[in-house]
């Protein structure tokens, strides 16, 4: 190599050729690795994450980050810092979204304590009038949804994060037939506790469709294990015929159990 | 036969600073190392000899010129199968001991697994280090360093050695020790280049010498060459008074021959100092 | 070169040698100590642990070890062998001999690719063995949440630990391939670090200049991410489930892909050094 310029060029060139060649080998596992992990796009949390982030990249120690970042958020949450705690949840679960427990408490925080701390920052509950209020409610419900709709994405197959949805709908939003989709949605996941589809019935009944709560418990308790206390099958059979009787079902058209 | 060594107008430029001006180490070198004798290269600090050594070893790149080692370009890798290298103050892998260190560079020369445990004690015991060869590097005296340094450079036989300052901070006793082994290697039919600061030691030892000065040849010859003392003689006499040294003068000029000086006799301190301190030493005893 | 071909006994030879004085290394001792330190003390941070199930914060803590310390070891033993060697003029003593740059060169980077190698192993044996014990004694505390037998799949911890030495192996070439043409120690070192980084994050610079949309953007975007690899590529899956073990073929990519980038920068670095003055 007659000078250092030269050199430079060749070796400059000489790794963007190895770039080339070597790209297209882990294309396919990048692409798959990427859409899993928040933490590899460029996204709003990602860039607020900062250095927790490029700490957790280079070093490995994701969940150590993750667990000092879940203390300095708590740190927020006492001084009710809203955005402050806010930035701390998301780059939690930027940083180290393995773990359902940091979605689902951040969609918590969010649905529960910050529509409490906002409406008690602008005077109170007595103070605050009543559509404020509501609009307040919804606005940090539909943050959580957000939150729990992204951990979804990450965690297609978990119950807890639908169960949590359906809680919101429930007692943040005040809609019970959103709350029983979510439900619907909770117990087709594997390993659904039995008690999500009598939730579900329930809220059906409160909202007025107890038809469609009759139809589901008719489709549920087939699925019910007979000897499984946790199961409730007896309990399903029950709210069945209590259904069956305020409707009027005929006698003919009784659910019969085994049929 | 082609020379043991030979270089044709070796320029060697260093760039210096940021703006790359040249520093000329070696300055259009035309050297020829005949086959089979030791040859001394001189020169102030500065003048050229390491960096003369490294491109005639293929470790910098000549700016012009070129360096052959029996005929053979230096810059190729198998030139250097013929030659044997100890650097000045010698550093080896500490966690070494001496046969280790002299089998590592044995198998790096291409020696067999067979043929290695015979070279590595022949050359051992040669350079008088068989009795410390199983101690690490770590624990060696400076001399210790220079005999081992020797012995990894003969250990694949080759026909040339180059030394670069072989009994620098080594004492009157390993220096001589190295001297005999020196000669005993151009006795053997190996060509030795030597650089040294030690002018007597190289007067006595070098078959024929060459000065450099700033990266140039400025004299080459035999050692009597260049001192003048072609055709001359030195005799040792018990001392003669004034009247004494006049008659010898008038004695000898009758016989068309000149008495060019008179000076004290004696053996000198390096002799004495060698007869009592004992020659034996060096013979791998040393701590 | 005619009469002295390319030698593998050689190069072996070097890097023999590289790893017998690197697992002298005092700098070692300490990193390999930090990471030991750090996978079994991880069961006492338990207690710090709020999201991840428990042996998933064990692996975590046990593979953060490995990239951090051994990315540190990797960086300073590179530079530091092979600065030791033009330092202390062991290199003039062995390229006097009929020895290839090259030899010596990618024997270095052989060398620290064994030390990394039994690093990774040492490492990697110990987190399982931590692992084995923490879930043996979690089945017996909970024998229903293990009604299917042990949970963790060791072959995935085993992977974890091989991807984790190919990416070491990719920073020693880089490291090496800096060493080749830098003047210091330091400047070596300090590369070797901004390689790690911009390895890992190459893929974030990449996003922001195609987002930018600006052609200079999209070419220096594509400049730095063409010329790195992604580490990110070869980190480790982040689970310890059997199910998510990726398939051979995806396997040996991952590998092929980090040692096409060793050899890239490994034989970059012998052209380099090629005339580098001793």
């Amino acid at each position: 190599m007659k000078s250092r310029l030269g050199l430079a060029v060749v070796v400059c060139a000489g790794l963007g050729l190895a770039g080339q060649v070597l790209a297209p080998l882990v294309a396919e596992p990048w692409r798959e690795r990427r859409e899993r992990e928040p933490a590899l796009r460029l996204e709003p949390g990602v860039a607020a994450a900062g250095q927790g982030v490029t700490l957790a990249l280079l070093g490995g120690f994701r969940a150590l980050v993750a667990d000092a970042a879940w203390i300095q958020m708590y740190a927020r949450w006492e001084r009710r810092d809203l955005a402050g705690t806010e930035a701390f949840a998301r780059l939690v679960t930027t940083v180290d979204p393995r773990p359902v427990y940091f979605w689902l408490n951040a969609a918590r925080i969010l649905a529960y304590d910050f529509p409490a701390w906002r409406i008690e920052a602008a005077g109170g509950y007595d103070a605050v009038p009543a559509a404020v209020q509501r609009a307040v409610n919804e606005a940090q419900a539909a943050a959580a949804l957000e939150v729990l709709g992204a951990a979804r994405r990450r965690h297609p197959e978990s119950v807890d994060l639908w169960v949590e949805e359906a809680n919101i709908h429930l007692n943040r939003r005040g809609d019970p037939l959103a709350a029983a989709a979510a439900y619907r949605e909770a117990w087709a996941r594997p390993r659904a506790p039995y008690y999500v589809a009598r939730l579900r019935a329930e809220v059906l009944r409160r909202a007025g469709r107890r038809a469609e709560a009759l139809a589901w418990l008719r489709e549920v308790h087939p699925a019910l294990p007979a000897g499984d206390p946790g199961a409730g099958a007896e309990v399903v059979l029950q709210r069945i015929r209590e259904l069956e009787a305020e409707l009027g079902v005929p006698a003919g058209e009784v659910y019969r159990p085994g049929r | 036969m082609a020379p043991a060594l030979e270089t044709r107008g070796l320029v060697k430029d260093f760039p210096v600073g940021l703006r790359g001006v040249k520093l000329r180490a070696v300055d259009h070198l035309d050297l020829t190392v005949p086959a089979g004798v030791i040859y001394g290269l001189l020169g102030p600090n500065g003048s050229g000899k390491s960096t003369t050594i490294k491109a005639l070893l293929g470790l910098v790149t000549p700016s012009a010129g070129e360096c052959r080692i029996f005929g053979r370009p230096s810059g190729e890798v198998a030139a250097r199968r013929e030659v044997g290298y100890l650097p000045e103050a010698p550093y080896f892998y500490r966690h070494l001991t001496g046969r280790e260190l002299v089998g590592f560079y044995g198998r790096m020369c291409g020696l067999g697994r067979r043929e290695l445990a015979g070279r590595v004690e022949t050359v051992v015991a040669q350079v008088g280090m068989t009795g410390a060869a199983d101690r690490a590097v770590e624990t060696y005296s400076k001399g210790m360093l220079q005999r081992i340094g020797l012995a990894q450079a003969l250990v694949h036989d080759p026909r040339l050695l180059i030394l670069d300052e072989p009994t620098a901070g080594v004492d009157p006793v390993g220096s001589a020790a190295m001297a005999d082994l020196i000669r005993g290697l151009r006795d053997a039919g190996k060509t030795v280049l030597l650089t040294s600061h030690l002018l007597g030691q190289m007067e006595a030892l070098c078959d024929r010498v060459a000065i450099l000065d700033r990266g140039r040849l400025v004299a080459e010859g035999t050692v009597a060459e260049l001192t003048g003392g072609a055709g001359r003689q030195q005799l040792e006499v018990d001392r003669l008074d004034e009247a004494q040294v006049t008659e010898l003068r008038a004695w000898l000029a009758a016989r068309g021959c000149g008495l060019h000086g008179v000076a004290a006799g004696g053996r000198g301190l390096d002799a004495v100092f060698l007869e009592r301190v004992g020659r034996d030493r060096a013979g791998g005893k040393e701590a | 070169m005619k009469g002295a071909p390319f030698s593998f006994l050689r190069l072996g030879l070097v890097a023999q040698n590289t790893l017998r004085e690197a697992v002298r290394q005092r700098l070692l001792h300490l990193f390999v100590g930090l990471a030991l330190a750090l996978v079994l003390g991880a069961r006492g941070l338990r207690d710090f642990n709020f999201g991840a199930p428990e042996l998933k914060f064990l692996a975590d803590c046990g593979f953060g070890a490995m990239t951090l310390f051994g990315s540190a070891l990797t960086i300073a033993a590179t530079a530091q062998l092979f600065f030791s060697e033009l330092e202390n003029r062991t290199a003039l003593t062995l390229l006097a001999k009929p020895v290839w740059r090259a030899e010596f060169l990618l024997g270095k980077l052989l060398g620290v690719a064994l030390l990394t190698a039994l690093f990774c192993a040492l490492l990697t044996g110990l987190l399982a063995a931590v692992l084995w014990v923490r879930e043996g004694e979690l089945m017996a505390l909970d024998p229903e949440g293990f009604r299917g037998g042990r949970a963790v799949s060791y072959a995935m911890v085993a992977l974890g630990g091989s991807l984790q030495w190919l990416r070491l192996v990719v920073l020693a070439a880089f490291t090496l391939l800096v060493a080749s043409f830098a003047r210091t120690q330091v400047f070596a070192v300090v590369c070797g670090f901004g390689v790690l980084v911009i390895c890992h994050l190459q893929h974030l610079a990449q996003e922001a200049y195609t987002r930018a949309g600006s052609a200079v953007g999209v070419a220096l975007g594509g400049f730095l991410g063409g010329m790195f690899p992604n580490f990110q590529v070869l980190s480790l899956a982040d689970s310890l489930d059997a199910a998510d073990l990726p398939s051979l073929a995806t396997w040996a990519r991952l590998t092929a892909y980090g040692l096409g980038w060793a050899v890239a920068a490994g034989l970059l670095a012998v052209l380099s050094f090629r005339r580098r003055e001793i």
